[in-house]
């Protein structure tokens, strides 16, 4: 039943991605409004055009890459680890992420910037190996995988905050790696992104089968012939450098990678072939309005995108745990 | 029996002493150590013999004396809400931080700085109190319809940390002085004075007193709800009573040095590690170790990276979430 609108339903929400993203251009300092941004689209001059051009629409579409690489992310964390409440941020990846970025920025300032995305995947990488280790016993199943990803995102925040404390920097930058941020970005981070994102992105789609079998558990995946520990592995590989590499253009925004896979699910069932898509549209999305709140609710005050998200984020938490608890 | 009663309370006696001798050493520490070295004769000198000129002097009088004052406190504070949020919830992982109550208090604080900046130092503890009141009764209503466990209450805790949390940040953008913010947030003594003593005292010694004349009826309703009514208790009332005194000690603790963080967890474990399920005992000695954990992270923070002043709350964080990776494997065990 629901498949056959399955089409229908990405359609409308890539419309949805694509109106939004328009609109969303206008909003900032100085708002331009959606006439005047149709005709710099077409190549007439005004004043907005080198703001648009230049910073408006590199942003957007970084909110696009970021808001779906976060709700990728975290839709295969569910799935392989089978836990509803995984997600990046929750499990505490993008902690470290962030802690491995903000590392090079202040003792590297001269390295290249492809650096960056390194160390934060390494980051992300260190903070999941150790998770894996601590949650061992528990098979990474039980809400022990939320705490234990909490305890470890506390100790990065914690020495976040310390290196932010003892290196004062820009307020922007300081809560662009606290909280999540889109502000300043612009064409160099996205060409810096969208290579790593295209490399990312067959390797998970070659994967959509196996993740359909792989959140069944072990022992039916093992039965229908997936390897699945080396598959589950590989593909928490994948995860985590997405989420890092995220993290190290965006800081590490939060809940966005947990709440679009529900929204996912919710619309088309747990299949990945179309859940992948959607919640990967959904993280878009919700990146798209949070970061247009964020810079249209009091300019020229930009509320940082990941305190928006946390806001939408964190009411929908405690609604599953809640509904978890029926179960 | 009498002989096995009397050897407790000899064991508690010299965990006293201990913890009070431990504290003095602490607090000495922390006058003597820091950026301007003061050697110890000197300090006592200085503390009880009054002389115009000397710098050190001035340095123990108005900076340092008073920031070991307030760590102290907090720390006592911190102990003692930790200690009864863990007896009234019964769950482990209970503490001022994990439940949102810091995060409340700090959000409530910040609001009152950015948006009424003409009101007194004095005032923000009542903002404090308004605001850690808040973060707990989202908290309970979380847990209100019950069957959350332990585990999955405390994530829903730290979820409402993380909101608030966020919600503070994004207020800070509203005030100049963010890296100052930042500095409060991540909860530290370097800018604790005479004021903060005055605004901190009064709080402290109403909380902890109320806190040990309810000591009896805490260890009362720790035995679970049914055996305290059986007893005759009012479980409600007694609730009540605790949770207006963990909004007292943690609101006034956070409206002087920001948000603190696992203290309250810590303490109390380490406390019933050693002298069992008593809160009688366990409530006063949450006080000290409290206070006595804050004085040497305190000291700790400041030698870490001599001669910058790391704020205690980081050192706290990474002392503490170890610990509470710890307590979220042994409370696997609870789960139903």
């Amino acid at each position: 039943m629901k498949l056959r609108r399955a089409p229908v339903i990405i359609l409308a929400l890539f419309i949805l991605t694509c109106i939004l993203a328009f609109f969303s251009v206008g909003f900032g300092s100085k708002y331009v409004s959606p006439a005047e941004t149709i005709a710099i689209l077409k190549g007439s001059d005004s004043s907005y055009t080198y703001i648009v051009e230049n910073f408006r629409i590199p942003r957007v579409l970084i909110a696009i890459l970021a808001g779906a690489g976060l709700a990728i992310s975290g839709t295969i964390l569910q799935s392989i680890l089978q836990n509803p409440l995984a997600s990046p941020d929750v499990i505490g990846i993008t902690k470290g992420a962030g802690l491995a970025a903000i590392l090079v920025i202040v003792f590297l300032p001269n390295s290249p910037t492809a650096l960056l995305p390194i160390s934060a995947f390494l980051g992300a990488a260190l903070v999941a190996v150790a998770l894996m280790i601590f949650t061992r016993n528990s098979g990474a199943k039980s809400s022990t995988l939320a705490l234990v990803g909490i305890a470890l995102g506390a100790m990065c925040q914690a020495a976040t905050d310390y290196i932010l404390i003892k290196f004062p920097v820009n307020a922007n930058v300081m809560l662009l790696w606290l909280a999540g941020s889109l502000w300043g970005r612009g064409w160099d981070q996205f060409y810096g992104f969208l290579p790593w994102f295209i490399v990312l992105l067959p390797l998970i789609i070659g994967m959509i089968r196996k993740l359909d079998v792989l959140q069944f558990g072990d022992d039916i995946s093992t039965s229908l012939g997936v390897k699945s520990n080396r598959t589950r592995y590989f593909l928490l590989g994948v995860a985590v450098a997405l989420a890092g590499l995220c993290v190290a253009t965006v800081g590490s925004i939060g809940f966005v990678g947990m709440v679009a896979p529900h929204i996912a699910k919710r619309l088309l069932g747990p299949k990945h072939q179309y859940s992948l898509p959607v919640a990967a549209l959904c993280g878009a999305i919700l990146l798209i309005i949070a970061d247009s709140i964020g810079r249209g609710i009091a300019p020229p005050i930009e509320i940082p995108v990941g305190i928006l998200t946390a806001i939408i984020g964190v009411p929908y938490f405690i609604y599953l745990l809640r509904m978890e608890r029926k179960k | 029996m009498i002989s096995a009663s009397s050897q407790k309370r000899v064991k508690v006696f010299f965990i006293y002493v201990a913890g009070i001798l431990v504290l003095i050493i602490g607090l000495i520490m922390s006058i003597v150590i820091g950026v301007t070295n003061i050697s110890i004769g000197a300090t006592i000198t200085s503390l009880f013999v009054w002389t115009e000129e000397r710098k050190e002097q001035l340095i123990i009088q108005t900076i340092r004396l008073p920031r070991t004052l307030v760590g102290a406190l907090v720390g006592a504070n911190l102990g003692v809400a930790g200690a009864l949020m863990q007896a009234i919830t019964r769950n482990p992982l209970a503490s001022p931080q994990v439940f949102g109550i810091n995060a409340g208090a700090s959000l409530f604080v910040v609001a009152s700085v950015v948006f009424l900046p003409s009101g007194s130092s004095f005032d923000v503890v009542y903002f404090a109190f308004v605001g850690a009141a808040f973060g707990g009764a989202i908290i309970y209503f979380c847990a209100s319809k019950g069957g959350l466990t332990p585990v999955k209450l405390a994530l829903a805790g730290m979820s409402i940390h993380f909101l608030l949390s966020s919600v503070t940040q994004g207020l800070i953008l509203f005030d100049e002085d963010a890296t100052d913010m930042l500095n409060w947030l991540a909860g530290s003594l370097n800018r604790s004075n005479w004021i903060s003593v005055q605004q901190l005292w009064p709080w402290s010694v109403i909380g902890l007193v109320a806190a040990s004349a309810l000591s009896g009826a805490i260890s009362i309703l720790a035995l679970g709800d049914d055996t305290a009514k059986g007893l005759g208790q009012r479980v409600q009332w007694v609730r009540l009573a605790a949770s207006l005194i963990v909004i007292i000690l943690a609101g006034s603790a956070v409206s002087v040095t920001g948000p603190i963080g696992f203290v309250g967890l810590m303490v109390p474990h380490l406390v019933r590690m050693i002298v069992g399920q008593d809160y009688k005992v366990i409530i006063p000695l949450s006080a000290l170790f409290g206070a006595v954990l804050l004085t040497y992270a305190d000291v700790l923070g400041r030698l870490i990276a001599f001669p910058f002043e790391s704020p205690v709350g980081i050192v706290t964080a990474v002392l503490g979430a170890p610990f509470f990776l710890y307590l979220a494997h042994k409370a696997r065990g609870m789960k139903r």
